[in-house]
């Protein structure tokens, strides 16, 4: 069963460096996806592993084999790898039908007329598409092509399966019945799939891990609760989560053991940490979830300044001062601006961040200092 | 790392990239091209600095040696006059021909294309549809076709026959009307007008209608619209189809030696050619040669760099469907019947003027009509080469039509799958300075002026190690092949670059091998842009005479002999061929586009 292998792998366009020095392990049946905003190197990285791209460096290693080795030179070409690919505009052949399409990369396979129908009407029934075996790929719907794309790439039951950005180009409401089809799908083939996209709820949703990239370097490696709870860094905790996290910028000083002091919004507070840290005063940044801010009784006071209410949750922005602070509220609610209004912040889970190396230090809490 | 693992890691690295197709085609086209376009242009510089066999007497050097004879005569030796009326003079009036044909061809051209693309004349398909006509036939046809016309018989130069303007008016127009410099400008102009109709249009056409939108809204009248936003957008492809008409002008061969039966009015090809004609005279050939090729560089570079930075302004929106077209109101029939007439005189009325012409008996005179030049089996004339029997009894003519055919077949093979292949290469290896250089020397045939790319050729011939190829159709495919490479490998990269890179991928990553891509995915995909690019090199090589006029043995290919019967006054015969490589050159034409859906006027105007 494959077990896939990054070493040290990084990638160069001229001068340009697309992936730094990355290395990663996705064990068998995982389902992973590359997260990052876009010009980060994770699609340069699925099409290393693919074989549809030349690493400059390091070497990549698909269940036993090495495909790719810069320092012996090894670099097996990707259909020798048995793996799939799901590309982001579907690529279906347009000249084709979708049973030929489906059919195509079976025949290339060798495989005998009789099974060849056989697989490909498993496909279509699998997917939902039988109707459509004799059309062309332009007489289809958006989610249709994609359908028929899946349908493409499971066909010659590869054991992984790479896809880049595959739900993009469908409309919202599309968007999250694929996604629920794809993580049906993922325990249904048995395989391990690799999963690009710069959506980070669709890599929430989907992943039984998160690698989550900038600008070439990888940032965290782990499944999506812990990226959402325990973000390594500054720009894993901004970039997971919506509404962003509170960022509030503080001078902290050691109290006592993993005690600090510093005032923020206006209160002198103590960040009571579950980890030790080393600094005993030093620049910091608050991280607090939305969800972690309570309104309507609390020691901190500010302004509503503008309300956003989606149906099921409402965010509210309040002024404090210079700060701006974001809350989410359950269900709807609509304050009129410029009210005024109490808050607390509670529970464990306020980070603590060293803001020179961006590092997160420590979970903790916060209190009012007596 | 040891010795032999460097050894191993080297090879390692080489087969893997000798797996890539992309990578070998790439090498091997740059390899094919230093061949075919640097080394013969090497060997041209060198022919215009060394003695040839019949310049051993005027020089005093034996063959081969370096000389600077060939520069210092032609351009400056003032004994009677010899550098002034073999050079200077030819060159100025290669240039007053090539500006005013520019003025002819973008005033027309253009004119009709704003008619078509922005206003309401009436007829537009048909209009557009004949208007290119005079583009698809061969270069010397409106020259050809205004000789029919304009000869009468008060000039000599003509020999005295009647032609269709004097049969039915009575009127015989001056010589300078018929042969010279005015009617050489005016038949290039209108030669040329389609290529700036398409340029222009083509802009005009794809601009996005917004653009003029907004500013109606905001008020401005029509005038002004055309004046501040219209023409600055198209001012590139105006730059551009300038230039270009300019360039390939200056160079023209076939209309001033088709209009210059006085013997009054040379070109810098003429020139060139009667040069080359002369044994003691070739390096003066060569020199002029390159002096051409200077040229073209220059006004190509000038054109890259003009237009390479404001081609952004080209817009393509596809939102451009509703252009409110201007109402012509009151001129809106006289236009029409203007646009009409000049059009249907330029485009059909040749082709007419050719199949009469070639059924007079006595030219001119429409009552001796007959198939006697076409069937008879007397020897007309003595000083063409080979037989001089009517047309269908020739065999000379049909063994040169037959040699045409093939030589355009092979070129179109060559120059269409090198297209293709080196469009696959620089699409997929977009970026890697090799694919670059591939692809600039594909294209760099299209700066050589035709004739002075035969010329680089006569002088690959005359070396010793290549001395096989001279004279043989066989130089001509290689020739051929080499010249229309531009527009099949830009009319491939194209058709690649639309293509994405996935489309591919997806069936290399099952493991179809690259040949059954590239056959069972890419080019059904592409069909027709793939097949242009076939069909235009077939098209372009079965009327070419310019290129091939230096190499071509006397009777080896259709339009050498047509020339050789149009020189020495059979304008029955020469008229007859030319109507018959217009049909030849239209039904491919329309067999291909029934068949495939390609056509040609994708290909022109690149």
């Amino acid at each position: 069963m494959p077990k896939i292998v990054l070493d040290h792998v990084t990638k160069r366009f001229d001068k340009f460096v697309a992936v730094d020095d990355l290395s990663l392990v996705i064990e068998d049946r995982d389902f992973i996806t590359l997260l990052g905003p876009s010009g980060c190197g994770k699609t340069t990285t699925l099409r290393m592993i693919a074989g549809l791209e030349t690493p400059t460096e390091g070497r990549i290693t698909i269940g036993d084999t090495v495909v790719f080795d810069s320092s012996s030179g090894v670099d097996i070409s990707p259909a020798k790898r048995n793996i799939g690919f799901l590309f982001q505009n579907y690529a279906l052949w347009p000249h084709m039908t979708v049973y030929d399409n489906i059919a195509f990369g079976l025949e290339n396979l060798k495989w005998s007329s009789s099974d060849i129908d056989k697989r490909v009407r498993e496909m279509l029934q699998m997917l939902k598409i039988e109707q459509f075996e004799k059309r062309y790929p332009s007489e289809l719907s958006g989610g249709q092509q994609q359908r028929v794309a899946i349908a493409r790439t499971l066909a010659p039951s590869p054991k992984v399966l790479f896809m880049d950005e595959p739900l993009s180009n469908l409309d919202a409401k599309l968007r999250l019945e694929m996604r629920s089809e794809l993580k049906r799908l993922h325990v249904d083939t048995d395989s391990t799939f690799v999963y690009v996209t710069h959506d980070q709820m669709e890599a929430m949703a989907l992943a039984t891990k998160i690698c989550l990239m900038e600008k070439g370097k990888l940032q965290q490696y782990a499944p999506p609760l812990e990226v959402y709870d325990y973000p390594a860094n500054l720009f894993v905790a901004d970039f997971v989560g919506n509404p962003t996290m509170n960022f509030l910028p503080v001078d902290a000083k050691r109290v006592s053991g993993n005690t600090y002091s510093f005032s923020m919004l206006g209160k002198d507070l103590l960040f009571k940490g579950n980890c030790a840290i080393e600094e005993d005063s030093f620049k910091a940044v608050v991280g607090i979830r939305p969800e972690f801010i309570k309104l309507g009784e609390g020691q901190f006071s500010g302004v509503v300044y503008t309300t956003l209410p989606s149906g099921m949750e409402t965010t509210v922005k309040i002024k404090c001062g210079d700060d701006m602070v974001t809350a989410v509220v359950f269900g709807s609610v609509d304050y009129s601006h410029s009210l005024d209004m109490n808050f607390s912040v509670s529970g464990n889970g306020i980070l603590l961040f060293s803001k020179e190396s961006g590092k997160m230090l420590s979970t903790g809490t916060i209190e009012m200092m007596s | 790392m040891s010795g032999s693992n460097k050894k191993s890691h080297l090879l390692n690295n080489i087969r893997s990239a000798a797996s890539k197709p992309a990578n070998v085609i790439t090498v091997l086209f740059f390899v094919i091209l230093l061949f075919t376009v640097c080394f013969p242009l090497l060997s041209l510089l060198r022919d215009a600095f060394t003695v040839h066999f019949g310049e051993i007497r005027d020089i005093g050097k034996p063959v081969g040696a370096f000389t600077f004879y060939h520069w210092q005569t032609l351009l400056f030796d003032n004994l009677y006059d010899y550098s002034v009326l073999t050079f200077w003079k030819p060159l100025v009036n290669s240039v007053l021909m090539a500006i005013v044909s520019c003025i002819v061809a973008v005033g027309f051209g253009g004119a009709v294309a704003w008619f078509i693309t922005r206003s309401d004349i009436p007829g537009k398909k048909f209009l557009s549809t004949i208007f290119v006509f005079p583009y698809i036939m061969p270069s010397w046809s409106i020259a050809m076709f205004w000789e029919n016309f304009f000869k009468n018989t008060q000039i000599v130069a003509c020999y005295n026959q009647m032609g269709m303007l004097e049969s039915f008016t009575g009127i015989c127009v001056p010589e300078w009307v018929l042969y010279g410099f005015f009617p050489c400008a005016m038949c290039l102009g209108i030669h040329y007008a389609p290529f700036a109709y398409l340029l222009i249009g083509g802009i005009l056409r794809n601009m996005d209608a917004n653009l003029e939108e907004a500013a109606t809204v905001l008020k401005a009248s029509r005038f002004k619209i055309l004046r501040r936003i219209t023409l600055p957008i198209v001012t590139p492809a105006l730059i551009s189809t300038i230039l270009l008409v300019f360039s390939s002008s200056l160079s023209s061969y076939t209309v001033p030696a088709f209009l210059n039966k006085n013997g009054s009015f040379s070109t810098i090809s003429t020139t060139m050619r009667s040069l080359f004609n002369t044994a003691a005279m070739q390096g003066q050939g060569f020199v002029v040669a390159i002096v051409l090729l200077v040229f073209s560089i220059i006004i190509l570079s000038i054109n890259n760099k003009m237009t390479g930075k404001r081609k952004s302004f080209t817009t393509i929106s596809g939102k451009s469907g509703q252009v409110s077209l201007v109402k012509l109101g009151k001129a809106r029939m006289p236009i029409t019947i203007v646009i009409m007439v000049i059009s249907v005189f330029f485009a059909i009325v040749p082709l007419v003027s050719f199949a009469l012409e070639s059924l007079l008996e006595v030219p001119g005179d429409y009552s001796t009509l007959s198939l006697y030049y076409w069937t008879t089996t007397d020897t007309l004339e003595n000083r063409v080469f080979g037989s001089s029997q009517g047309i269908l009894r020739n065999p000379t003519i049909w063994k040169a039509l037959g040699n045409s055919l093939l030589v355009s077949f092979m070129v179109a093979l060559i120059s269409g799958t090198a297209g293709i292949l080196i469009g696959y290469a620089s699409a997929r290896k977009r970026g890697s300075r090799l694919a670059r250089w591939v692809s600039n020397m594909a294209f760099f045939p299209y700066l050589i002026p035709a004739m002075s790319f035969g010329a680089v050729y006569l002088s690959v011939s005359y070396l010793p190690a290549f001395s096989f190829l001279h004279g043989t159709v066989f130089l001509l495919i290689i020739v051929g092949g080499i010249k229309f490479l531009p527009f099949a490998s830009k009319s491939g990269a194209n058709a690649m670059m639309q293509v994405s890179g996935e489309i591919e991928e997806a069936a290399f990553i099952i493991g179809v091998p690259w040949w059954k891509r590239m056959a069972k995915i890419l080019f059904p995909i592409q069909k027709a842009s793939f097949i242009s690019g076939y069909l235009l090199p077939f098209i372009s090589c079965m009327r070419e005479l310019s290129l091939f006029v230096l190499l071509a043995a006397p009777g080896s290919i259709i339009t050498v002999v047509l020339q050789d019967f149009e020189v020495n006054g059979l304008t029955q015969i020469s008229n007859g061929i030319n109507f018959l490589i217009i049909m030849i050159v239209l039904l491919v034409q329309f067999i291909t586009n029934k068949l495939t859906g390609a056509s040609i006027d994708k290909g022109i105007g690149g």
